[in-house]
């Protein structure tokens, strides 16, 4: 499964995104605002989420804004992270 | 709306254990957070925080309450009252708390992961804690007793409904406040909602990253001015106007325009019957997270251009569901000294921000102060002060 | 500045409990005279559950979209539905939503989502606490989703005094309408068994024996089973409530000096809050002796909104002028004229009593339109 296969599940079952599946997900859809819908509370869930499932910390939200672009970006920032 | 007298005042926060001693101390300039001693968290990182040192707990309740005990007993004694001379009286208390209704102990929780049968002590002692029964039942008061539980704005909202009742002629005399123990629970929270600094909150600064939590208590004594003439008793300060409204917006972000605070502003105003002309100063929520500071500046400016401002919380930290209820009492006691303090940690201005609050102890002449309070939920209060008699 | 002249109204009422969901359903559980328990489970002890009475919410998706809904708890989904029924039940036009105030009791809180919260961080370390189970976890987090989802920007109030809550709040809904405050108070009482409190429940009180059901007039011993739901109702000024409404508000009284002995002043009907449990139960029979009595917290359950659902009871007894029967109303062990159910309510307020074992009461009184 790739990261962002992986993302997109944990996304769904994380923040209950309800009548959504993470087939419905589109990589480069933006996560807040229009496309997914997400919002200020979802973008801290959305660091605690990383903490949780990827082991890595963000510190604040100026590194987490660029990292929450899209799916594509996050995997991204993932495997980059991961790599490093 | 006719004012109502305050004729006791009582404070206990990271400041002093007295309101003459916070008052003192935070005139001085003194305090610093420093991390949490009460209890340990295995985040690598360790955030700041204003405890009251030298406060032990008491066994038979929430810390929280013991907290608010604490400064009711300061605001009776300040006002002359007693357990015998409160028996004859209908007397209210009205509490603002988070942490103080919260059915919620990590003991009991832990035991009940770990598989343990957990025992049901801590929880007995959360229901016999409630902080508004405990001070009814410690001075055997017979009038309405009511815990309010609006998070931030509680404190402010326990005073204002308080003087509602004193108006109506529910009772002669109300104990009215808020208390908050620094507890793990909001610790963690606030530290994973990124709202809190760790380092000293800076309120309305360019370099502004959050909120230090803090914990205490402030009550004030309310009464009917007809108890208060057959006392003789002078009033130390006098609840003017209150106004409290909903953003409806969003559960932890403030509306961007202030849309609510503008509105219960408005309303202080009215009842109060005074303009920002009026206003000797504004003793601000400002938390030191970027959004409350700066939805908070915008309406100031706005609705209160000129007018000095300033936040407590540098010396005294967020103290949640007290913070109302201790700005309250420390606007009456600026309003008494003729004097308001510095804004703590404020050193280099936001271009983003237009208004700037005071940087030094500062003069300040009118008898009028308006306390603002914002609070997750959406919800906005603000009361009038106006200065005693006895000063 | 209060103003006695003006009389306050019961508009509308919104309930959901182990009854049932709706006015109708609560009208109905009451001429019945009987609503079967449904099971709670008891993942913390030896006893896997115990009965009691459980609200359901899929009404809720009549109301608002399930994408509104992804981070909202039962705790404020009760509340949720009990609102909208409330305004829905006073055909309330959208536009007048804006300048509602809202005042919420609640005995305690949202407890499931605090538990969640704990385990958050309990099961991956400080660092992986969810923000968004401690937002949901304040008290006031019902008061500010019903405020959020109806747009009611007027002021919102939760109050959490155990057992006296509803009288609690009730006092200042009431003193915003006379102040002229707001134009209309959306009150609202709700409370969850979730695994805390029904852990808690089930330490004080132990289950009820199977297939037992409330007795609470006979109050030598404990019968109570608990419950969870919200009631809640929609008050405005009279003048405001031209197109109707059910009964008015006349007056809330609580505090710690109820003189020991029979009430002094027996209004026309009292509905007791007694609801099974031994200790207060004496307390009850005590107050309520001599005067003629109703009790119908057997259809709901013992819990902190009971007092809520009694008044929602009494509106519409008041509207009807019919007394519902009492459920095992012949189990009365102590000398007071219980109401059989079909007679008139007769002149004269209803009064409703709420007793807690910490000295303390309420006592609303309510009157025909």
């Amino acid at each position: 499964m790739t990261t962002a296969e992986k993302l997109k599940k944990i996304l769904v079952e994380e923040l209950n995104l309800e009548e959504v599946t993470p087939a419905d997900i589109d990589d480069d859809a933006p996560l807040f605002g229009e496309g997914l819908g997400l919002d200020s509370l979802d973008a801290v869930e959305l660091v605690v989420i990383i903490q949780k499932h990827f082991g890595l910390e963000i510190k604040d939200m100026d590194e987490g804004r660029t990292a929450f672009q899209s799916v594509r970006a996050l995997a991204a920032y993932i495997d980059g992270r991961l790599k490093s | 709306m006719p004012p109502v007298a305050v004729t006791g005042l009582g404070c206990i926060c990271a400041a002093g254990q007295k309101l003459a001693d916070c008052m003192s101390s935070i005139f001085l300039g003194r305090g610093a957070p420093a991390p949490p001693v009460r209890f340990t968290s295995n985040h690598p990182v360790r955030y700041p925080v204003f405890e009251v040192a030298g406060f032990p707990d008491d066994p038979a309740m929430i810390r929280t309450s013991a907290l608010g005990l604490h400064a009711a007993r300061e605001a009776f004694a300040d006002a002359g009252l007693d357990r015998d001379s409160l028996a004859l009286l209908r007397v209210g208390v009205c509490v603002g708390t988070t942490i103080g209704c919260a059915m919620s102990n990590e003991t009991f929780c832990r035991q009940v992961h770990a598989g343990i049968d957990p025992g049901m002590g801590p929880i007995e002692v959360i229901q016999r804690s409630n902080p508004a029964a405990v001070i009814a039942r410690e001075f055997g008061l017979s009038g309405p007793c009511q815990t309010v539980v609006n998070a931030c704005s509680s404190g402010t909202d326990a005073v204002a409904i308080a003087a509602s009742w004193i108006r109506s002629g529910i009772c002669d005399v109300a104990i009215a406040g808020g208390a908050d123990e620094l507890a793990r629970i909001t610790y963690i929270g606030f530290i994973s909602l990124m709202i809190a600094d760790d380092s000293r909150c800076k309120p309305f600064d360019l370099n502004r990253k959050g909120l230090n939590l803090g914990e205490g208590a402030g009550m004030l004594v309310l009464e009917s001015d007809a108890v208060r003439a057959a006392r003789e008793r002078k009033a130390r300060a006098f609840v003017l106007g209150y106004g409290s409204a909903c953003d409806a917006y969003h559960l932890t972000a403030p509306h961007p325009d202030g849309a609510g605070l503008r509105r219960a502003i408005g309303e202080a105003f009215a009842e109060a019957g005074i303009s920002a002309g009026d206003l000797s100063f504004v003793n601000a929520h400002g938390t030191g997270t970027p959004d409350n500071d700066r939805v908070e500046s915008r309406v100031l400016r706005d609705l209160m251009p000129g007018v000095p401002y300033l936040s407590t919380k540098g010396f005294t930290g967020h103290t949640l569901g007290a913070a109302g209820a201790i700005e309250a009492v420390l606007t009456a006691a600026c309003l008494e000294r003729g004097e308001i303090p510095a804004n703590a940690g404020f050193s280099t201005p936001d271009p983003e921000l237009i208004a700037t609050p005071v940087r030094e102890a500062t003069p300040i002449t009118g008898t009028v102060a308006l306390s603002e309070s914002l609070a997750f939920g959406g919800n906005n209060s603000a009361i009038i002060l106006g200065r005693g008699e006895s000063s | 500045m209060t103003h006695p002249d003006s009389r306050i109204v019961i508009r509308g009422i919104g309930a959901v409990g182990g009854f049932g969901c709706g006015v109708a359903a609560l009208e109905q559980a009451l001429s019945g005279g009987e609503v079967r328990p449904g099971r709670v489970a008891l993942p913390m002890t030896a006893v896997s559950d115990m009965a009691a009475f459980m609200a359901d919410t899929v009404l809720l998706k009549d109301f608002l979209p399930v994408k509104a809904l992804r981070r909202v708890d039962h705790y404020s989904r009760l509340a949720l539905l009990g609102a909208h029924l409330a305004l829905a039940d006073a055909a309330l036009p959208e536009a007048d939503r804006a300048g509602l105030g809202v005042v919420i009791a609640s005995g305690h809180g949202a407890t499931g989502i605090t538990f969640a919260f704990q385990d958050s961080f309990i099961n991956d370390g400080d660092i992986c606490a969810s923000p968004t189970h401690f937002a949901n976890s304040i008290h006031n987090s019902a008061a500010a989703n019903i405020s959020i989802m109806l747009g009611a920007a007027g002021p919102s109030l939760t109050v959490s005094q155990f057992h006296l809550s509803v009288p609690s709040a009730l006092l200042t809904a009431r003193q915003w309408l006379l102040e002229r405050r707001v134009e209309r108070v959306l009150f609202g009482a709700v409370d969850e068994l979730s695994r805390l409190t029904s852990h808690y429940w089930c330490r004080q009180h132990g289950p009820a024996a199977d297939g037992t059901l409330p007795r609470p007039l006979r109050t030598g011993a404990d019968t109570a089973i608990p419950g969870e739901g919200a009631a809640f109702l929609l008050l405005s000024r009279e003048e405001d409530a031209a197109n109707g409404g059910y009964c008015t508000l006349d007056s809330v009284t609580t505090g710690r000096n109820l003189p020991p002995g029979p009430l002094s002043a027996s209004p026309g009907l009292l509905l007791l809050g007694a609801d099974g449990i031994q200790a207060t139960g004496r307390r009850y029979a005590e107050a309520a002796a001599g005067s003629r009595i109703a009790c119908y917290t057997p259809l709901y359950g013992s819990m902190p909104p009971g007092p809520a659902f009694d008044i929602a009871s009494a509106a519409l007894i008041l509207r009807s002028g019919v007394v519902f029967p009492t459920p095992a109303g012949d189990a009365c062990d102590f000398p007071a004229a219980v109401a059989k159910g079909g007679e008139p309510v007769g002149p004269g307020p209803v009064g409703i009593l709420t007793l807690d074992d910490d000295d303390g009461h309420g006592l609303i009184s309510l009157g025909s339109l």
